[in-house]
């Protein structure tokens, strides 16, 4: 259970944070130059953040299958990665992963 | 135009606002709490990382960093975005800060030959910002009610991790990377049991020095 001021306070520092970040460049409005290697930097911070949301809660959590070490979540993420890559179909790979887990954890 | 252009990768966005609505319901949040925050805030992955992160009660600081880390790359967008927008009205360069996202940047970018004055390229992201807000509360909302249903045995917390491998996979643009997502996987699972859930932000500040790295190489 989330505290209820814990949770505004998050919200409203997310808030002004967010809103400062994306309304930064558009307050000034092309009087500021960001650098060419900054620019590229930017697009690197999907790679370097959201493998340290998915390989954790891939890992960690508890297996339920022993015949694979109770990584079930780990292959299943393998596969669903690779049908990604190929398909680009958020809604097959979320429908497609947490079918192949129902049917890997209760049959 | 531009509501109708952002159409066909909606369908991409309802799973990933039903599963922010879901994480809502896993919360606790009260259908009010999360409309507050999802209107408010509306960055999708940022949202779903503080909440998962305050569920787990980590300090202020680590909830707010992690977000707005995760949100920096809007900063890219927002500068991409400054020569647009520069003669528009400051509700209008409001409007477009709050409704910046990855699809309606990507959708106003890909269509911006089309564009012969600002105004027309303004207009044309606004439909595209309408087009996706209203599709993620919908999506939320629907997420938030009936998520609430599903037994556990659906495993719909894994539905969050799958999301963030959809948003992954189209930014590995090659092998530099590539191995900035490897060397943060490597990191997060070294640093997994740092307190505070600090390993989350370490190895993003890691692998953003990492990246650097590769950047500053480059010649």
């Amino acid at each position: 259970m989330i505290n209820g001021n814990y949770f505004l306070l998050n919200v409203f520092l997310m808030v002004v944070g967010t809103l400062t970040i994306r309304g930064s460049f558009i307050a000034v409005s092309g009087k500021m130059k960001i650098s060419d290697k900054t620019r590229e930097l930017f697009t690197y911070i999907p790679a370097a953040i959201l493998p340290a949301f998915i390989v954790p809660a891939t890992f960690f959590h508890q297996g339920q299958i022993a015949e694979v070490f109770g990584k079930e979540r780990f292959l299943i993420l393998v596969l669903t990665g690779i049908v990604f890559y190929f398909v680009r179909s958020t809604l097959l790979i979320i429908g497609l992963g947490l079918g192949l887990l129902y049917l890997v954890t209760q049959f | 135009m531009g509501f109708r252009a952002v159409l066909p990768i909606i369908s991409g966005i309802i799973p990933f606002g039903a599963v922010m609505g879901s994480a809502f319901g896993e919360a606790k949040l009260s259908f009010w709490q999360a409309m507050l925050m999802n209107t408010s805030v509306y960055a999708g992955a940022a949202q779903l990382a503080t909440v998962e992160l305050m569920t787990q009660n980590a300090a202020v600081f680590v909830v707010i960093a992690t977000g707005l880390i995760i949100n920096l790359r809007f900063l890219l967008y927002s500068a991409a975005m400054s020569p647009m927008v520069h003669d528009s009205s400051p509700l209008i360069k409001f409007l477009c800060a709050f409704s910046l996202t990855d699809q309606s940047y990507a959708t106003m970018s890909a269509n911006h030959d089309k564009f012969s004055t600002n105004k027309e390229g303004v207009s044309f992201y606004l439909g595209t910002a309408a087009c996706m807000m209203m599709t993620w509360h919908a999506s939320v909302i629907a997420g938030y009610v009936f998520g609430n249903f599903a037994p556990a045995s659906w495993s719909l917390d894994y539905a969050v991790p799958l999301s963030f491998v959809a948003l992954l996979i189209p930014t590995l643009k090659n092998k530099k990377y590539v191995a900035v997502a490897v060397f943060s996987a490597i990191m997060s699972l070294l640093l997994y049991q740092l307190p505070l859930r600090m390993g989350l932000m370490v190895t993003a500040l890691l692998a953003i020095g990492f990246a650097w790295l590769i950047v500053r190489r480059k010649k």
